[in-house]
């Protein structure tokens, strides 16, 4: 029989928190001026948690207000996606990435057709790169909308305002896609050597008006944020990722350039047609949440360049590589390769063995917000409770990513 | 901008003489795949102490572990390792055979802080146990999961979720 006020058996990670309590207090630590101790509480936040987004656990030992410290707990996503890789062709693959990471899916289907055609040596035709390129960078700009409007949610200063505005711009971009691919999230657009439909009648001028509507809307959101005094206080100064903590846990994307690094692997280890296009690596100097979330906006306005810039050159020609369709089933030779792609959250990367069958021997993802996740305990360790639902809302993680 | 990548380029070519003069007999079968990475074997045992001199060169430094990967190869295990520089923006993959009836090695969290998670799931998924790991719980599976699911040989039995 379950008894419903039964405290339940605490698991692994709550025991750690508990075993790390009795450890400092063993050392005369983490107690108040009256030398007690038993102020600390392990209070779990998650799975179910808006500030989260998504199935984030963070088992926290606080003290009062004062996070002290944090464990957390991910998996509770994990859909076997490298186990599934096993029993599927190359090209079967394709349609289970985009169900990784999903708010910038198209990106993920990137890194992944990347590195089989770099395994199986195939060439992609010059439009479908172009092609690449546009929708990559329309998918970065919502994926930016989506990151910088939850994480305005969380702070809220404004209520859900920002979010709004946002997920209806965000829509704009969604409909393009939809008209390209069929699929408003799950495109299941790129094939080897190509992408799956030419662009559609039309779609040039709609993608045209887009990109001309949109630098004013950039503008609105910074009227509204940067010089709101409640959000500039809760984000300037906190929250610091530090040169250091970049180098040693391995953080990419605005995260790490936010922190005054200017990697970028558009830029340092180029693929695609990246080399013959003009923009900058957006950067900032603190470190802290405001100058992630500038850096996300300045990014925005650098993608719209690069989709102007790709519409402009687009070339004729054929987007898929053979007569009609892209190879259905490709044998790439035995040995192994990986390729790194700039990914909204960071560098995403995909790791390939094929043993010569036409199933990958061992498929690994090394994503992003996984790396980024990792910080956590390190970065919220002495904050406020409060503070800590900003900074993890600056760090724009995506659970379907990380628990892969 | 503070930190600039790639502020000492240098050729693949004279990295990969670098570190074969430098580490003559630790790193083994080293080869160059291109663009920008190279591959290279160490034996288990000199892991750590390579691992730590490969990030402390002054030239290169391979700084950020960027990600740990556990293959089954059927006969034995790996333990794969790709690596960073910042200085010459180049990568490197390290390869250490694991035998299969004892798939142990050291630890490298000590030396890049980022392998911690990352070798909790490669023991997670492979098995591959990392001596003086300061928490070697599982990752992305449940604690009371029974098998590692990315070995060849794993058969997916009801009694492996106790949990469902």
């Amino acid at each position: 029989m379950y008894d419903h006020f039964d405290t339940p058996e605490p698991d692994e990670a709550v025991k750690l928190a508990l075993r790390r309590i009795e450890e400092s207090t063993a050392r005369g630590e983490g107690s108040d001026m009256d030398g007690l101790a038993f102020n600390e509480v392990v209070v779990n936040m998650g799975p179910q948690h808006p500030s989260t987004h998504g199935v984030l656990r963070l088992v926290c030992t606080i003290d009062g207000e004062l996070v002290k410290d944090v464990i957390p707990v991910i998996g509770y996503l994990h859909r076997c996606k490298e186990k599934l890789a096993e029993k599927r062709t190359y090209f079967q693959y394709i349609p289970i990435i985009d169900r990784t990471e999903y708010l910038a899916s198209i990106n993920c289907e990137w890194g992944y057709v990347l590195a089989v055609e770099k395994l199986a040596g195939i060439q992609v035709t010059r439009r479908a790169e172009f092609i690449r390129v546009i929708t990559g960078e329309l998918m970065r700009i919502a994926s930016h909308l989506v990151a910088v409007g939850t994480f305005t949610a969380d702070l809220s200063p404004l209520g859900t305002a920002m979010v709004f505005y946002m997920f209806r711009d965000r829509e704009q971009i969604l409909d393009l896609m939809e008209e390209l691919s069929g699929a408003r999230m799950m495109f299941n657009y790129f094939r080897f050597g190509g992408v799956r439909y030419d662009l559609p009648d039309g779609w040039v001028e709609k993608c045209r008006e887009f990109l001309k509507s949109f630098p004013a809307k950039i503008k609105e959101y910074e009227a509204l944020v940067d010089d709101n005094a409640i959000f500039l206080q809760r984000t300037q100064g906190k929250g610091v990722i530090t040169q250091q903590d970049v180098i040693d846990y391995g953080i990419t994307g605005p995260n790490a350039r936010a922190s005054g690094i200017d990697l970028d692997l558009r830029r340092h280890r180029p693929y695609s047609v990246y080399p013959e296009l003009d923009f900058q690596i957006v950067s900032a100097q603190h470190g802290d949440i405001f100058d992630r979330y500038r850096c996300r906006m300045d990014e925005m306005r650098q993608s719209l360049k690069i989709v102007e810039q790709c519409l402009d050159m687009l070339p004729k020609g054929p987007v898929q590589i053979g007569s009609l369709r892209a190879p259905y089933v490709i044998t790439p030779p035995p040995g192994s390769c990986y390729v790194g792609q700039e990914n909204p959250r960071g560098e995403y990367g995909t790791y390939i063995e094929s043993d010569g069958s036409r199933y990958p021997y061992r498929l690994k993802f090394r994503d992003p917000c996984f790396c980024n996740l990792q910080l956590f305990p390190k970065l919220l360790s002495g904050n406020k409770i409060a503070d800590a639902v900003a900074i993890s809302g600056s760090i724009d993680l995506v659970l379907g990513g990380i628990d892969r | 901008v503070g930190l600039v990548v790639g502020s000492n380029p240098m050729s693949m070519d004279a990295i990969a003489a670098r570190l074969l003069e430098r580490f003559a007999g630790d790193v083994e079968h080293v080869r160059i795949q291109e663009p920008d990475t190279i591959v290279a074997r160490i034996a288990r045992e000199k892991l750590k102490d390579v691992a730590a001199r490969l990030k402390a060169d002054p030239e290169v430094g391979y700084e950020t572990l960027n990600w740990v990967a556990g293959v089954d190869r059927h006969t034995a295990f790996e333990s794969v390792y790709h690596v960073y520089s910042w200085k010459t923006n180049t990568w490197i993959e390290l390869h250490v055979e694991l035998p299969k009836d004892k798939p142990e090695v050291d630890t490298v969290c000590d030396i890049w802080p980022a392998a911690d998670w990352h070798e909790r799931e490669a023991w997670d998924m492979v098995g591959i146990r990392y001596l003086g790991h300061p928490d070697l719980r599982r990752i992305l599976l449940k604690d009371d999961f029974i098998g590692h699911p990315l070995r060849k040989d794993y058969v997916d039995l009801a009694e492996n979720h106790p949990h469902v």
